[in-house]
């Protein structure tokens, strides 16, 4: 059912409609309007038509007919990433909106993975894997509650238990492609159509990583092939306090390092967990970095050594007890934690990776632009978080709250300068988008962004799959 | 729909929700998100209306995009516009699921506040200009005579003077008639001295919800005087529309008057509690529950109607996978039910198919919209789900003899409910109306904070807790030794935080963090060793 009717002014209007049917494609303002932003303060171009696909078949049909006529596409999500990735950077662009490709396609208890649909959120690929007894080794971004597989792995995305299992990318072991002249392709194993999914690298070059992270640039996903683990229920939390925020950093190095927690997360400094859960270090002046830790695992006593081995590096390492409110909240909470933060403002992020050992000499840099800027008297108030990410890296979120849009200017200034400071000391970020582009741009060696656009150009020789994306917002 | 010509309208009353507009950051949460497992909520999909049309201008998330295009003239208003703006139902599950301000952001008020600013500017719907007709000309909203809203009682007679009027609204006379019928019959069988008004006129719901206010104190005012004129203390109602309008709405407009409001689920709860009425099914049926928005989001009425159908012997209560706070809407609320037919039946549909999947034999609900649109829903969906609303369900079941005595309350609890009276200190720092909902394996109670080191324990499971805390047996027979405040709260930190297989504390955050700072939690995790 279509109650506000689309305008019909797109070129490929009709023929879209041919595809997948009236009620499934708009160019009306009033729908575009809802697809011009994601969850950033980044804007780009509008959408000139949204179309939701049901299949891969149609993927192809509306992938094909772009490539003919020569329209842009991109593929979107969820649409609550925060750096601008979904957002096209040319006008008239066929906006896939992939959310109705949400099904589980196939459970392989033999191989233990899951086939989904690309537009599947990861809440409820949770929800739908613990009805059978496995949990997913990624959980999903922060904002998994509305964040798909396919938009996630599109981008690098990172979130709930990469501090065991790495990013959203590592547990990908096969993808279902739709290459921008409108054929399949399935990748790891998937090469072999009489094989089941259940393996990423085989007979040839990992094909699977080329399409990772690629924004979009390569192809539309449609399904994506994930490693899943029996169901862990026995979970243990511990947060530990420390003096200053080198001792803290060098016990989260050693935890990370030994591989014991599903989630480790960093508070850089009192502010931080001020921010987050104001009053929690009320009773502990001393304090001034923190991390919760999250131990998860399908056997009682291996969870409990483990958690005893997390808290005597804490203890060693300075570190004070500050018992399991944080973390319980921190994981109880799934998907729920950063939301309550908009009570703070509109937040300005800074996304990245980096090298443990580099969190502190980082953060100095930052609040010596706090104070430049005199944020807090200001009325701005910052996060900075660091999550262990696979073995032994970090997230690095340092996020600015500028709590109305009178602030917004201050922030956006004091902001810029961090995420300089986050390229200058050795941060490279997971995702890119409108956020970061320019930035890496500017850093990227010639070879490997030359090596970049031969393989895209060489699959997508008309340029239609999210133009204008790796070549600079300017 | 009428133009007034214009194409850069101010927007004077949504602009009052300037602050919700920036802060939204788009998450998507009111669109898209499945807690049940995650976070342990029955949030799944929650926009009722997105999920039947797709697109995400239908969710709250792209509703407050599609606003701020609206403020800074990006889109214009039209024709389109105004069918988008009367699509939504103003369910406020979104609102209720979302955690991005205190209370979440308020889009049913900023939706209907945009309608009035479309009316008023001369950009509205046909239809909705005939309703606005009727009830000022007529008193309902249906084009029915005034002279015959009573009809559907025959010969009925009433008194002038009573302590109970019950209020039958417009959709219980006019149309959903067995719900009024039933009510009164319950109502009579129970022995309750009531009375309806002669002259009842709207409650005005639905002017609020399209935007049309401007009928609403009159018939607000002369309800209210003709209710007084009955000397009545309490008013009831069958319908969650018209229970909402009193209860919040004409609050919220500055109404003030001298009884009591109370759906007619609360006041069969208050009658089966004070042991005056008992009902039994001679055999034994699973039945669900559509709780009505009006009735529970909007005014947090989720227990009395399940304790009502749980006082029913033999009949076993089954949920859906979204109930209470984030229960799917039905799809007639908000206008949408007279405004596009077809969609609230499709959402409807989607209840339905919802309820089926409980394996329930009976849908029960407590509204005449709710009761309507399911039954089309229904129809619709080709289902043989029974819809029926509560009085309707009940009135077979009523038993002659008055109500059996209440069983009595586990030991355990009781003394624990003593205990917490006789040590109100515990809840130090708690602001008033900061409720907890306690849980013993499966038995709950509630503390209520009424004031400033005045706490109320009531035996009940909570409407709506800020908090739900479960224990084990073992812990409570501890926790209750202890003489003071300060030890209670030394040994319920430890359980927290060191639990054992014996003694354990595990605790749900029902509200956004920001909103429990603000009703005193803090202080209170700080003392019970939390944080």
């Amino acid at each position: 059912m279509s109650i506000v009717k689309a305008a019909g002014d797109h070129p490929l209007y009709q023929q879209l409609v041919d595809i997948v049917g009236e009620k499934k494609v708009s160019d009306n303002q009033v729908i575009i309007s809802s697809y011009s932003k994601d969850a950033s303060h980044l804007q780009a171009e509008r959408p000139g038509i949204v179309v939701m696909p049901g299949s891969v078949e149609e993927v192809q049909d509306i992938v094909r007919l772009c490539n003919n006529t020569k329209t842009p596409i991109i593929p979107a999500g969820g649409r609550n990433g925060i750096c601008g990735s979904c957002l096209p950077r040319v006008e008239g662009a066929v906006m896939l909106d992939m959310v109705n490709m949400d099904e589980v396609v196939n459970l392989d208890e033999d191989v233990m993975t899951v086939t989904v649909g690309a537009g599947l959120r990861w809440a409820e690929l949770i929800h739908r894997l613990h009805e059978k007894g496995y949990k997913l080794g990624f959980r999903g971004p922060y904002g998994g509650n509305v964040g798909t597989v396919g938009g996630s792995t599109s981008i690098n995305s990172i979130g709930y238990a990469a501090s065991k299992f790495g990013p959203s990318d590592e547990g990908v072991v096969s993808l279902e492609v739709v290459l921008p002249n409108g054929d399949v392709i399935h990748t790891g194993t998937g090469w072999n159509k009489d094989a089941k999914l259940f393996g990423r690298y085989s007979s040839y070059n990992d094909m699977t990583g080329i399409f990772l992270g690629d924004h979009g640039t390569l192809g539309v996903k449609t399904k994506v092939t994930l490693k899943i683990y029996p169901a862990a229920e026995h979970k243990l939390y511990g947060d530990f306090g420390f003096e200053n925020l080198q001792k803290a950093t060098d016990a989260f190095l050693e935890v990370q390092k030994r591989g014991l927690t599903e989630e480790l997360n960093l508070l850089a400094d009192r502010q931080s967990t001020d921010t987050f859960f104001p009053g929690f270090l009320d009773s502990h002046p001393e304090i001034h970095a923190m991390f919760a830790s999250v131990v998860q695992e399908s056997d009682e006593q291996l969870a409990k050594r483990k958690m005893e081995i997390v808290r005597e590096i804490a203890l060693n390492h300075g570190g004070k007890d500050l018992g399991n409110f944080a973390s319980q909240m921190h994981w109880g909470e799934m998907f729920n934690l950063v939301q309550p933060l908009y009570n703070n403002g509109f937040w300005l992020n800074t996304c990245h990776l980096r090298p443990i050992p580099t969190i502190p000499k980082m953060m100095e840099q930052m609040w010596n632009i706090f104070e430049k800027y005199d944020l807090l008297d200001k009325g701005i108030k910052w996060i900075a978080s660091c999550l262990g990410a696979e073995r032994t890296y970090a997230t690095g979120w340092v996020t600015l709250f500028p709590p109305n849009e009178e602030k917004m200017e201050l922030g956006l200034e004091a902001w810029n300068e961090m995420l300089d400071v986050i390229m200058d000391t050795g941060g490279c970020p997971y995702w890119n988008g409108l956020l970061w582009e320019d930035r890496v741009l500017e850093n990227t060696e010639k070879p490997f962004i030359e090596t970049y656009w031969k393989v895209k150009n060489a699959i997508d020789p008309n340029g239609i799959m999210a133009p204008h994306v790796f070549r600079g917002t300017d | 729909m009428c133009s007034g010509g214009l194409t850069r309208m101010e927007f004077d009353h949504l602009s009052k929700y300037q602050e919700d507009l920036w802060l939204c950051a788009r998450c998507g949460d009111c669109s898209l998100a499945d807690k049940t497992v995650a976070s342990d909520r029955d949030v799944y999909m929650p926009c009722a209306v997105k999920n039947v049309l797709g697109f995400e201008a239908y969710s709250c998330r792209g509703r407050i995009m599609v606003m701020n295009d609206l403020i800074e003239g990006k889109i214009e208003p039209s024709e389109d516009l105004v069918d988008w703006a009367f699509t939504c139902t103003t369910c406020k599950s979104c609102q209720e699921t979302c955690t991005a301000t205190a209370d979440g952001i308020r889009l049913p008020e900023m939706t209907e506040a945009l309608r009035q600013d479309l009316v008023e500017q001369g950009f509205d719907m046909e239809k909705h200009h005939i309703i606005e007709d009727s009830i000022v000309s007529k008193g309902n909203p249906y084009k029915e005579a005034r002279n015959e809203r009573l009809d559907v009682f025959g010969d009925r007679e009433f008194p002038e003077k009573a302590d109970v009027v019950y209020f039958v609204g417009c959709t219980s006379a006019y149309r959903e008639k067995e719900i009024a019928r039933t009510t009164v019959e319950l109502l009579d069988r129970a022995g309750v001295d009531f009375t309806i008004l002669q002259d009842e006129k709207c409650c005005g719901s639905v002017l609020l919800r399209l935007g049309r206010i401007d009928a609403f104190d009159e018939l607000t005012t002369a309800n209210i005087e003709a209710i007084k004129e009955t000397g009545a203390s309490k008013v009831i109602t069958s319908c969650a529309g018209c229970y909402r309008t009193w209860k919040v709405d004409a609050v919220e407009n500055g109404y003030e008057y001298p009884f009591e409001i109370l759906h007619i689920t609360e006041f069969l709860d208050q009658l089966i509690q004070d042991e005056q009425i008992s009902f039994e099914s001679p055999e034994e049926i699973t039945i669900t529950y559509h709780d009505p928005c009006h009735l529970g989001r909007h005014a947090e009425v989720y227990e009395a109607p399940r304790r009502v159908i749980q006082a029913v012997d033999n009949v076993n209560l089954v949920e859906m996978e979204t109930n209470k706070r984030y229960a799917h809407c039905c799809g007639s609320g908000g206008g949408v039910k007279g405004s596009f037919g077809d969609l609230a039946n499709d959402v409807a549909g989607d209840r339905i198919e919802e309820a089926e999947r409980t394996g329930a034999q009976t849908l029960v609900t407590a509204c005449p919209f709710c009761h309507r649109g399911l039954v089309d829903g229904a129809d619709y969906n080709k289902s043989d789900m029974v819809v029926t609303d509560l009085p309707t369900f009940l009135l077979p079941y009523l038993k002659g003899e008055k109500g059996k005595k209440a069983e009595e309350e586990d030991p355990l609890k009781k003394q624990f409910m003593e205990y917490l009276r006789e040590h109100p200190m515990i809840f130090d720092g708690l602001k008033k109306d900061a409720v907890i909902d306690y849980e013993i394996e499966g038995d709950r109670f509630h503390v209520r904070l009424v004031d400033k080191g005045e706490i109320e324990v009531n035996p009940r499971r909570a409407e709506n807790p800020d908090v739900e805390l479960m224990f084990s047996e073992d812990a409570v027979e501890e926790l209750f030794t202890k003489e003071s405040e300060d030890e209670y709260a030394a040994r319920f930190g430890e359980f927290f935080k060191d639990p054992t297989d014996e003694k354990w504390i595990k605790f749900n955050l029902r509200r956004n963090i920001v909103k429990l700072l603000m009703k005193g939690y803090r202080k209170f995790a700080q003392k019970a060793g939390l944080i």
